[in-house]
């Protein structure tokens, strides 16, 4: 290099304003933290299993969750019975069902053994997960079942929609 | 972010020609890095779809262990195929046609309707709280769900659930 064309060296180093980033990714951080929720750890959402929506729902709890497919019924990720079996068959109660929620009933009693006022804790709680199409019919032996194994306080899981009303009612 | 700023005589020595900028360069990078981790911890765990849950009660066991009777009454919504029926213990008897059918051919419960009237009762028997649905066989899961959530919308939080007939 010589003549006209020299000229005096620049910095090869340039600085970056990083500064826009970090505040996107703080608002991100944010959001996500309002948007986080501890109840896909009860339960999880599964393919053949569209749930309907409600908008009074309540917080979801820990408890045993019974999901009825169109296929088969499942207690916490075990396969207790076959839908078309239960239709058939004549007895009100399912046997793989209720000997599950007696499995489930018996490890609670096990863990509160040293709970004095273990009988009135016993909430009787058990969670239904129900695709929107299974019919009444399997529902109700389902619910007897449940209720045979000393879980009478049922819960059907919905897709809450409480805050899609509140939007709908501020408008 | 770096450079520019104020420069300062620097104090004492000979005369104190130099010069000092006052701008100091913080670092980010440390925390660029604890929000990146953030961020994709969260992202890993985040549930996108809220699900609750609507109680209900089996056998028609829904309603307080002691009734006033002057206060609170048995409300009873059959749910069926044709639509529903909504009965009291003071001997009202209401009918609820459905809308119509589905393209899948399961009817179309007038909701709307059931919240007017189990709000008319509410207005009426303010202490009420408990709602028996008795449903029909063939009626689906998403149809109960809805009747139990208009009830519950209504006033009436003691669902409990039963077969019709």
């Amino acid at each position: 290099m010589g003549g006209k064309m020299q000229h005096g060296r620049m910095s090869v180093n340039a600085d970056l304003n990083v500064v826009p980033m970090v505040d996107m990714m703080t608002m991100l951080v944010i959001f996500l933290l309002m948007q986080f929720s501890a109840t896909g750890e009860i339960l999880y959402m599964q393919k053949d299993i569209k749930l309907p929506d409600a908008q009074h729902g309540q917080t979801i709890e820990t408890a045993p969750v019974v999901a009825i497919s169109a296929s088969q019924i499942i207690v916490s990720g075990q396969k207790v019975a076959e839908v078309a079996e239960v239709e058939r068959g004549e007895d009100f109660s399912i046997a793989g069902l209720e000997e599950r929620l007696r499995d489930e009933k018996k490890r609670w009693d096990f863990i509160h053994q040293n709970d004095p006022d273990r009988e009135k804790n016993w909430k009787g709680d058990v969670n239904i997960q129900a695709d929107q199409k299974v019919p009444f019919r399997i529902l109700k032996r389902v619910m007897y079942t449940a209720g045979q194994a000393g879980y009478f306080n049922v819960n059907f899981a919905t897709l809450d929609q409480s805050n899609v009303a509140a939007l709908a009612k501020s408008d | 972010m770096a450079g520019g700023g104020a420069p300062v005589p620097e104090g004492g020595g000979r005369g104190g020609k130099k010069k000092r900028p006052l701008d100091a360069v913080i670092n980010v990078v440390p925390a660029i890095d604890l929000l990146a981790c953030t961020i994709s911890f969260l992202l890993f765990t985040a549930v996108w779809t809220q699900i609750s849950r609507l109680q209900v009660q089996t056998g028609g066991a829904g309603g307080p262990a002691s009734v006033d009777e002057k206060r609170q009454i048995q409300v009873t919504v059959t749910l069926g195929e044709r639509g529903m029926t909504l009965t009291t213990s003071a001997g009202a008897s209401t009918e609820i046609p459905a809308l119509g059918k589905s393209p899948e051919g399961q009817p179309v419960q007038d909701l709307k309707a059931l919240a007017q009237k189990l709000k008319q009762v509410k207005s009426e028997y303010p202490d009420q709280a408990s709602v028996t649905v008795a449903a029909e066989d063939g009626i689906l899961y998403v149809d109960l769900v809805r009747v139990i959530d208009t009830a519950v919308g209504a006033g009436l939080p003691a669902v409990s659930v039963t077969a019709a007939g």
